[in-house]
């Protein structure tokens, strides 16, 4: 009953003419985030994050939260007509989505994705309501040890299923938790590693960072093969035919499970749930051998299981703060910009902002719906826009995101060699998410760490003898075993890169 | 492939030596408990470890394996790639000179003839807008604080 005072009032909050306009204009700039090649849903957020400086922080969230999950259903359009997904997690639309689109069932796939978006986005956020409450609380009861052994299992997850190298993935972590040590020592408070540049005492900008390893590098590839062209396809049939529903309905439903649970994991990345659901529905198919050339459910399921993950993503964010993929990682970088921490406490401290947000992840969607069925066509006629266009001003809100963080070109320097580093890594095929999650989790990483070992007056073994502490680590240990065995399905592991 | 990724595990050995040697240079522990180069002499050492580990794995497998293709982009991506590059450098030294809107303008205006874009119009229709609209959205109206430069535009 409580829980459902506080979804009314956040009700209240996101509603307002404001905060309905800021979701509005998230959800257009998200998906144009999602459509645009180049520019995925993590340097997007990153890059758009100076928009909401002047914004109260419940209504920059919310702009921000609808930039994410709009961006995560633009990526459909893409690939879908161009074949190249807008963002990792529709990598797997590409199949399917492309084929319809040859067929001349363009429209179908993205009307088909949009329905399935809006469906696993619902529930994902109606679970997101019921399990909010008793996590946040539970996580209250969590102790420094508590909290390193779940960041190391997050990281673990991200690890063991990045890439083709498990050693690549350890190896990326360890270089994400070494750049986050540098700035001032988040016990004591003495500098480490700044070399006596002041910009770097409060540690390297992580938006800066996100922005050079995504944005700029991703940029440097398109300018290096620039992308095709759009395919003409019919959008005049967007709702799919009664066959078609028949063939959707139990992947969408399957897809909603599959994306939401697997968006509860911190760690998993957007891209598992989608593959998962791919193959669950190809596995479970009477006709398998239409997959790949243009199957409903090839569409219908991994699109579902997108957004369901998408909007289950923010669960560890919101009663954990424990971010699952580089894009919620720059969401709480910007709740951190606002002031605030997400974590259970934010739950107790902040309740009306809380609420509000979870509320507009409802308002959000059913604004995507509206937004992506009628206007399908013109997102179309955006792709048609030239790479050269998108890459100027891509870069140019580049420069204005790193810039305006601190009104400091120290961070345009930052984000120019993090856009080198991140060209490289990309091109080598190294595993970046393990990187920007180590970055973001460092500092409460070292901070839980060095709490516990006080706690305990340096005896680790105060790791082992608490049972969540325990099993935590335990969980962490087998991901790492079983990903270094090689018992994770290889196409997991080949493209679980968020 | 194989090169690239042998050169990148020698690139993270380095960088983890740097910060051991760095971290050793810090303390390893307070009256409360570990200090502040306990964490970081950890990471330096497991990230060294890990890069020798990488290093050995890819040395011994084939060098004609799966994911051995050219790497190296041709001349006129090199040129494209360099633009972005230099223009982006150019940038960082002169926003706070030049202010904002002379150095969004100039970017643009030569970027895009850098990526392959012939049309002047178009040209200095998208660099007056990233210049001088731009500026406009973010200072004017959503407040964001940005260089004026010495000339004050």
């Amino acid at each position: 009953m409580e829980t459902l005072n506080f979804l009314l009032s956040g009700f209240a909050a996101a509603a307002t003419p404001a905060n309905l306009a800021f979701a509005l204009i998230g959800c257009i700039l998200g998906t144009l985030i999602g459509v645009l090649p180049g520019l995925g849903p993590a340097a997007g957020t990153a890059i758009l994050i100076p928009l909401t400086f002047k914004l109260d922080p419940t209504g920059a969230i919310i702009m921000l939260s609808a930039i994410y999950y709009g961006a995560m259903y633009g990526g459909t359009i893409t690939s879908v007509l161009l074949n190249v997904p807008g963002e990792a997690a529709s990598v797997i639309t590409c199949i399917d989505g492309f084929q319809m689109a040859k067929q001349g069932r363009g429209g179908t796939a993205l009307g088909i994705a949009a329905i399935g978006s809006f469906i696993g986005g619902i529930f994902a956020t109606v679970a997101l309501v019921v399990v909010a409450t008793p996590l946040s609380t539970l996580a209250l009861r969590f102790g420094p040890p508590e909290f390193f052994a779940l960041m190391l299992f997050g990281l673990s997850l991200v690890t063991g299923l990045a890439g083709r190298s498990l050693v690549a993935g350890v190896l990326m972590t360890v270089v994400g938790l070494l750049i986050a040590m540098v700035g001032i020592d988040p016990v004591v408070g003495a500098p480490r590693f700044t070399f006596g540049i002041p910009e770097l005492y409060d540690g390297v900008g992580f938006i800066p960072v996100v922005m050079g390893l995504f944005g700029i590098g991703e940029i440097l590839i398109t300018a290096e093969k620039p992308y095709k062209e759009v395919i003409k396809t019919s959008f005049a049939h967007l709702l799919p035919s009664a066959a078609e529903w028949r063939r959707s309905a139990g992947a969408i439903v399957r897809g909603t499970g599959i994306g939401f649970f697997l968006g509860l994991i911190p760690g998993v990345g957007a891209i598992i749930p989608t593959f998962m659901s791919y193959i669950t529905e190809k596995r479970l198919s009477k006709t398998p051998e239409q997959f790949g050339t243009g199957a409903i459910e090839g569409v219908a399921g991994p699109e579902t299981a997108n957004n369901a993950y998408a909007n289950a993503a923010m669960v560890p964010l919101l009663t954990l703060g424990i971010p699952s993929s580089p894009t919620i990682a720059v969401l709480m970088g910007a709740f951190i910009v606002n002031g605030l921490t997400p974590g259970p406490f934010l739950f107790q401290e902040r309740p009306e902002l809380v609420w509000a947000i979870i509320a507009s992840f409802f308002i959000g969607n059913v604004l995507l719906l509206i937004l992506n069925l009628p206007l399908v066509g013109l997102w179309a006629k955006i792709l048609e826009i030239p790479w050269q266009y998108v890459c100027g001003g891509t870069l140019l809100f580049c420069i204005l995101g790193a810039y305006s963080i601190n009104q400091s070109v120290f961070d345009i320097w930052l984000m120019l060699i993090f856009g080198i580093i991140g060209y490289l890594l990309r091109k080598l095929d190294f595993p970046i998410a393990p990187a920007i999650l180590g970055l973001i989790l460092g500092p409460q990483l070292e901070k839980s760490l060095r709490t516990s070992l006080e706690m305990s007056a340096g005896d680790f073994t105060i790791f082992l003898t608490r049972p969540i502490t325990a099993v935590l680590l335990l969980l962490s240990v087998t991901v790492l075993v079983v990903s270094a065995l090689h018992l994770t399905p290889p196409q997991l592991r080949e493209a679980s890169e968020d | 492939m194989k090169l690239g990724w042998q050169i990148g595990s020698v690139c993270f050995f380095a960088l983890f030596a740097f910060g051991l040697v760095l971290a050793l240079q810090l303390p390893m522990g307070d009256a409360l408990g570990p200090g502040p180069g306990f964490f970081p002499l950890w990471l330096g050492l497991v990230g060294a470890a890990l890069a020798i580990i990488l290093f050995v794995q890819v040395r011994r497998q084939p060098a004609d394996g799966p994911g051995d293709e050219r790497l190296a982009p041709d001349r006129p991506a090199v040129r494209r790639i360099l633009a972005v590059l230099i223009l982006l450098a150019a940038v960082a030294l002169l926003l706070d000179p030049l202010g904002f809107r002379l150095t969004a303008l100039l970017f643009t205006a030569l970027l895009l003839p850098g990526l392959g874009v012939r049309s002047p119009m178009i040209i200095a229709i998208f660099a007056a807008t990233a210049g001088f609209g731009v500026f406009h959205v973010f200072y004017y109206w959503l407040k964001v604080p940005l260089p004026l430069g010495v000339f004050g535009i």
